[in-house]
C-alpha cells in the first residue's frame, strides 16, 4: 500500500507543469513569497487587502495601504520604496493604482469571475482541459432576509446558466460517470449561513428551518435541471444546523430520487470521524439515490476556531497539530472509501501525500479511479488539477464567483493558507524534496 | 503549595458554557426544572448571627410577572444602623487576618459559585429575564471577581517600592478602610454584587451588602456563598430592601466606602449625600460609583459591515440593551450609512423576541413595567423616525419591541439621554472628527465603539474619546475580568476600573512610614 502510494505521488508529480509556464503567476509568487518570510508584513498586506473595497479613492487606498505598512517595524527596501511614494498626492495616487491592480490580480487568481455569466467561459476552458468545477457564490455575510434571498436568487442563476451553457461542453467521459452512474455536469456549492441571516449557535433549530425554506427550492430546481448542489461546511457555530439540514431535506419524499447533493467533512475537527459516522449511518438507511458525495477537506476555518476557543477558555474543537490533521485525513479517506457505494467520495486536497494515498487505497480496494474524485481550490490546486487530469483522474475545480466586496473574505483566507509555512504549498514552495512531501504524517 | 503561592497562581476568566453544544443547554435548562420547583426562594435580611424577615418584597418574572421568584426582606433604616454596627465588630477580626487567608475566603466562595453555576443562571433567567448565553456570563464574572481580587489583594498587601536615601528606611502599605456599604443594581444581579462586594472584602474591610429590590434572590445566593466559604456573618451582612436602606447606609457615619452601581440619578444623589462630614464622623468618605452612559458607536467609511452590523445588533439589543455598555447610537460615516441602515433594518425586523427561558431569545422583556414604560415613551418620541423593529412582541410580561430609528434631531431627547432599552438611534456624519464632536457633547463617557480599518484612525480615535472603555471592530460589551477593566469617565462615574489593577485601590488608604536607621552614627543595615 505504502509503495503503491509512493508511486501513485510520484507519478502524479512528474505530471505538475513547468512551474515558470505562465509570466503572471511568476510575479504573484514574489508577492506571496514576501508576506511569507514577514510575519508582521503578510499581517499588514493582509489587513489592506481586506479592506480595499471600502476605499473610496486610489487616495484613499494609498493612505491605506500606507497606515497598515507602517505597523511593520522593518519594512524590506522595496516597501520602504513604496512607503516614501505617499508623501504627495500624485505619489499617492500612483500607489493607490498600482495596488488596486495587485489586488485585482490577486483576486483574479483565485475568483474566477463577476458572475456565473462572465466565468462561463474560463468554466469551459477547464472543462476542455479535462477538470469540471463546482461553482461557488461569494457573498457578504447575511444578516437581512433581503439579503438570504439575494443569495438564493444566485444560486438559482448560477444552476439555470450552467445548465443551459453545459449541453454545448465537449464530452469529458472520466469527469461524466463513475461506476454507479452518470455524473452531472453542473455542479454548484452552496452555503447554509448564506441562506439564513437567523444561524445562532445556541439554536441550530431556527436557521436550519429558515435556510430550509430556501434551499428546498434549489434542490428541486437542481433535480429538474440535472445539477449537483453541494452544501458546504463552514465554522463549527454552524455545523449542527448543516448537517441536520442536508439529513431532513434529503429524506423528504419530492427529493428522494435526486438531485446528485453532497456533503462536506473537515479532517480537522477532532470529532471528525464521528461525524463521517454519523453521515455513513444514514446513508446507509436511505433509499435516496443517487448516492450522497462526501467532500473530504482539512478545513478552511483553523484560525477563527483555534482563537474563539482560546478567548472563551474552551477545547480547541479542531487539532492543533497539523500532522494529526493530516493522520485523521488518511483515516477519513479510508473510512469514506470503505463506504462505497453508498457514498460517494470526493477528497478534496493539495497534499500531495494526501491525494496520492487516496488513490492508491481506492486502488487497493479493487475500485476503479473514476470512483474516486479529487477536488482542488481555483488559483492554489490549479498545478495539481491538470496533473491529476493529466493522469486520467477525476478532478473538480471549486471555482468562487463574485465580485470583490463580496469575495474579499474568501480571499484573505486562501492568502492566509496559501503563505502559511506550515502548508503544503508552501513547503512545495520552499522546494521540499519529494520524498518528504510525500512521507507519512 | 503554600497559602501565600496558592493565593497567587495565574489567573484566568472561567469558561463560559459552550453553549452551540447540545448537552451544554440541556444541563441548563434541567437546571432551571430544579429551581422552578424551589420557587420562590427566602431571602432575609442576614445581620451578624440574626436571620431577619423574609417578606415585605416579591422578586417577580418579568416574563411572567405573576410567577414569584423571591420573597425578600424589606430592610429598614434600623436595620441598616444595625447592621453597619456589626460591621464596625466584623472588620476587626477580617481585618486582622493576614492577606492571603482572606484571599483563600474568596476563592473558597469562587469554588462554591462555580459548583452552583447552572442553578445561578438559571435564578437570573427567572428574576431578571436574563437570556441564558448572558446569565451564563455573569455567573462567570462573579467567580472572575473573586479569583481576581483575591490574587490582587494579596498583591497589594506586599505595598510598593519607594526610593530609599542612606539613613532610613520607606515603606508604603495599604490598610484596610473599614465598613463598605455596597449598594448594587438588577441587570448584573451576581456579578456586579459580587464585584463590589469581593473588593471590599479582599482588601480587608467589612461590608454591607444592600441590592436592588429587583433581584434579592441573586444578592441572597452570592452572600450564602461567601459566609459559606468562611466570610465571619459580622463582616457582611445582607440587606434586600428599596432605597430608604440604602439612603440610611450612604449617610451613616460610621460607614467609609461607598460601592454604587446603578441610575445616573442615586448615584449622584450619593457623591452628594456622602459629601456631608458630621463633626462625629472621623475620616472623609470615598464614594465609588458607575453611572449611566450613552454609548456611541462609530462606524467610518472603510468599516467592514459585515462585522459592523452584527456586532451593533448585539450591543444593542442583546438583553434588550439593559447593560450600561450597551450600544444607544450609532454616528455612521455618510458614505457607508445608505448601506449600514439598510442592513441594520433587517437585522433588527428578524430578533427573536421572546421568554429568557428559550435559547432562542435575543431580546426578553425589560425589568419591570416602569421600564416598559419608559422605554416606549421614548421610543413615541422618535415614531416618526422609526425605520426598523421586530414586531409583534409577546403580551404577556414587559415586553418592548426593538427598534431602529434614524435621522433623529441631534438635541433630541433620545439622542441625549439614558433609555436602557432596546432602542438605538442612528445618525449620519460627515466624518469620523465629526463623530468624536458629537460623543465629546455628551455628558457620559461609558463605552464606545469604533469600526475602522484604518489604523490611523484607530490611533486618533483612542487618543482623543473620553470614554472610559473604547472596543474596536467589535461589540461594546462584554468587558472580562483582568482584560478589560470596567468603567466609566465624565458623568458616567468616579473612574474606577472594576476588575482591573486599580480597582482595590479605592477600598484602602495607603500609609508610609519612614524609619531613621542611624542610631548614633550606627548604621542599623
Amino acid at each position: 500500500m505504502e509503495a503503491e502510494l509512493q508511486r501513485v505521488g510520484r507519478s502524479i508529480h512528474a505530471a505538475f507543469p513547468a512551474k515558470t509556464r505562465n509570466p503572471l503567476r511568476a510575479l504573484d509568487q514574489k508577492a506571496m513569497d514576501l508576506a511569507t518570510q514577514d510575519m508582521e508584513l503578510r499581517a499588514a498586506l493582509f489587513r489592506f487587502v481586506d479592506v480595499t473595497p471600502a476605499c473610496r479613492s486610489l487616495d484613499d487606498l494609498a493612505r491605506h495601504l500606507i497606515g497598515n505598512l507602517e505597523e511593520v517595524d522593518a519594512p524590506p527596501p522595496p516597501i520602504a520604496a513604496a512607503m516614501r511614494m505617499s508623501g504627495t498626492k500624485a505619489g499617492r495616487a500612483a500607489l493607490g493604482a498600482a495596488a488596486a491592480a495587485g489586488v485585482r490580480h490577486m483576486a483574479h487568481r483565485f475568483i474566477v469571475g463577476e458572475t456565473p455569466w462572465a466565468a462561463l467561459r474560463a468554466i469551459r476552458h477547464l472543462w476542455e482541459q479535462g477538470a469540471a468545477v463546482s461553482l461557488d457564490l461569494l457573498g457578504e455575510a447575511t444578516v437581512t432576509q433581503a439579503e438570504a434571498d439575494r443569495y438564493a436568487a444566485r444560486c438559482l442563476d448560477a444552476l439555470e446558466t450552467l445548465a443551459e451553457a453545459a449541453p454545448r461542453w465537449p464530452e469529458r467521459s472520466v469527469l461524466e460517470a463513475d461506476s454507479l452512474g452518470p455524473l452531472p455536469r453542473v455542479n454548484v456549492s452552496v452555503k447554509v449561513s448564506a441562506l439564513s441571516p437567523l444561524m445562532r449557535p445556541e439554536v441550530p433549530e431556527i436557521g436550519r428551518d429558515d435556510a430550509a425554506r430556501r434551499m428546498r427550492p434549489l434542490l428541486v430546481r437542481a433535480k429538474e435541471l440535472d445539477a449537483h448542489l453541494h452544501i458546504d461546511m463552514e465554522s463549527v457555530d454552524t455545523l449542527e444546523a448543516t448537517m441536520e439540514l442536508v439529513f431532513e431535506l434529503l429524506d423528504e419524499p419530492e427529493l428522494r430520487d435526486g438531485p446528485s447533493a453532497g456533503i462536506v467533512i473537515q479532517a480537522y475537527l477532532r470529532e471528525s470521524p464521528e461525524q463521517l459516522e454519523r453521515v455513513i449511518e444514514w446513508a446507509q438507511g436511505t433509499e435516496r439515490r443517487p448516492p450522497l458525495v462526501v467532500r473530504l477537506v482539512k478545513g478552511a476555518y483553523w484560525d477563527q476556531e483555534v482563537v474563539e476557543a482560546r478567548q472563551h477558555g474552551w477545547t480547541p474543537p479542531v487539532f492543533e497539530q497539523k500532522r494529526d490533521s493530516d493522520r485523521n485525513f488518511e483515516e477519513l479517506t479510508r473510512r469514506l472509501l470503505d463506504a462505497w457505494p453508498h457514498l460517494r467520495p470526493a477528497v478534496a486536497s493539495h497534499n500531495l501525500r494526501s491525494v496520492a494515498h487516496a488513490v492508491a487505497t481506492n486502488r487497493e480496494l479493487g475500485r476503479d479511479d473514476s470512483d474516486l474524485e479529487l477536488q482542488v481550490l481555483r488559483g492554489l490546486g490549479d498545478d495539481l488539477a491538470a496533473a491529476l487530469a493529466g493522469r486520467g483522474m477525476r478532478v473538480r475545480i471549486y471555482c468562487p464567483v463574485g465580485d470583490l466586496v463580496a469575495g474579499m473574505a474568501y480571499l484573505v483566507r486562501r492568502l492566509l493558507e496559501n503563505t502559511s509555512n506550515e502548508s503544503f504549498l508552501g513547503e512545495q514552495q520552499r522546494g521540499v524534496p519529494l520524498e518528504e512531501l510525500l512521507a507519512a504524517p | 503549595m503554600t497559602v501565600a503561592e496558592h493565593a497567587t497562581a495565574g489567573f484566568r476568566n472561567e469558561p463560559i458554557l459552550e453553549l452551540r453544544r447540545a448537552p451544554a443547554r440541556d444541563s441548563l435548562l434541567a437546571a432551571l426544572r430544579e429551581l422552578d420547583e424551589r420557587l420562590p426562594l427566602s431571602v432575609p435580611v442576614l445581620i451578624g448571627g440574626d436571620r431577619g424577615d423574609a417578606e415585605g418584597i416579591d422578586s417577580t418574572d418579568p416574563g411572567a410577572p405573576e410567577r414569584i421568584v423571591a420573597r425578600a426582606g424589606r430592610a429598614s433604616e434600623d436595620d441598616a444602623a444595625a447592621a453597619v454596627e456589626a460591621a464596625a465588630r466584623g472588620f476587626r477580626d477580617w481585618s486582622a487576618r493576614p492577606a492571603a487567608e482572606r484571599a483563600e475566603v474568596l476563592r473558597a466562595a469562587a469554588a462554591r459559585l462555580r459548583e452552583r453555576r447552572l442553578l445561578l443562571a438559571a435564578l437570573q433567567v427567572r428574576e431578571c429575564a436574563k437570556p441564558w448565553p448572558e446569565a451564563d456570563a455573569d455567573v462567570c464574572e462573579a467567580i472572575d471577581f473573586l479569583e481576581y481580587y483575591a490574587r490582587e489583594a494579596f498583591e497589594l498587601d506586599r505595598g510598593r517600592s519607594l526610593y530609599q536615601a542612606p539613613g532610613e528606611r520607606n515603606t508604603m502599605r495599604y490598610a484596610p478602610r473599614g465598613v463598605a456599604a455596597v449598594i448594587s443594581p438588577w441587570n448584573f444581579p451576581l456579578a456586579i454584587p459580587c464585584g463590589m462586594t469581593a473588593a471590599a472584602l479582599a482588601a480587608g474591610n467589612a461590608a454591607v451588602l444592600k441590592p436592588a429590590e429587583q433581584s434579592p434572590g441573586s444578592a441572597g445566593a452570592l452572600v450564602d456563598a461567601l459566609h459559606e466559604a468562611g466570610v465571619p456573618r459580622d463582616a457582611l451582612a445582607l440587606l434586600p430592601g428599596y432605597g430608604e436602606a440604602g439612603a440610611a447606609l450612604v449617610r451613616d457615619p460610621r460607614v467609609h466606602v461607598i460601592a454604587f452601581t446603578g441610575s445616573s440619578a442615586v448615584g449622584l444623589e450619593i457623591v452628594r449625600a456622602a459629601a456631608e462630614t458630621p463633626a462625629r464622623q472621623g475620616h472623609v468618605k470615598r464614594v465609588v460609583s458607575e453611572m449611566g452612559g450613552k454609548n456611541c458607536v462609530i462606524v467610518d467609511s472603510d468599516a467592514d459591515l459585515d462585522e459592523a452590523v452584527p456586532e451593533i445588533v448585539h450591543s444593542a439589543f442583546i438583553y434588550a440593551g439593559q447593560k450600561c455598555s450597551a450600544a444607544a447610537r450609532v454616528l455612521v460615516h455618510e458614505a457607508a450609512a445608505d448601506r449600514l441602515v439598510e442592513r441594520l433594518a433587517g437585522a433588527v425586523s428578524v430578533l427573536n423576541v421572546g421568554q429568557a427561558d428559550s435559547f432562542a431569545t435575543e431580546v426578553p422583556p425589560v425589568i419591570e413595567r416602569e421600564a416598559q414604560e419608559r422605554v416606549l415613551r421614548y421610543r413615541e418620541l422618535a415614531s416618526d423616525h422609526l425605520a426598523a423593529s421586530a414586531e409583534p412582541v409577546p403580551e404577556e410580561g414587559w415586553f418592548v419591541p426593538p427598534s431602529l430609528v434614524v435621522g433623529l434631531p441631534e438635541d433630541s431627547p433620545v439622542n441625549r439621554e439614558e433609555i436602557f432599552g432596546p432602542l438605538v438611534s442612528v445618525t449620519r456624519v460627515r466624518d469620523v472628527d465629526e463623530a468624536m464632536d458629537v460623543v465629546d457633547s455628551l455628558p457620559f463617557a461609558l463605552t464606545g465603539g469604533l469600526f475602522s480599518r484604518s489604523p490611523a484612525t484607530v490611533e486618533r480615535v483612542a487618543a482623543r474619546t473620553p470614554v472610559g472603555n473604547l472596543y474596536v471592530n467589535r461589540a461594546i460589551t462584554g468587558a472580562m475580568v483582568g482584560r478589560q477593566p470596567f468603567g466609566g469617565n465624565r458623568r458616567s462615574g468616579s473612574g474606577a476600573k472594576a476588575g482591573g489593577p486599580d480597582y482595590l485601590l479605592q477600598f484602602v488608604e495607603p500609609r508610609v512610614v519612614t524609619e531613621n536607621t542611624m542610631r548614633h552614627g550606627i548604621p542599623v543595615e
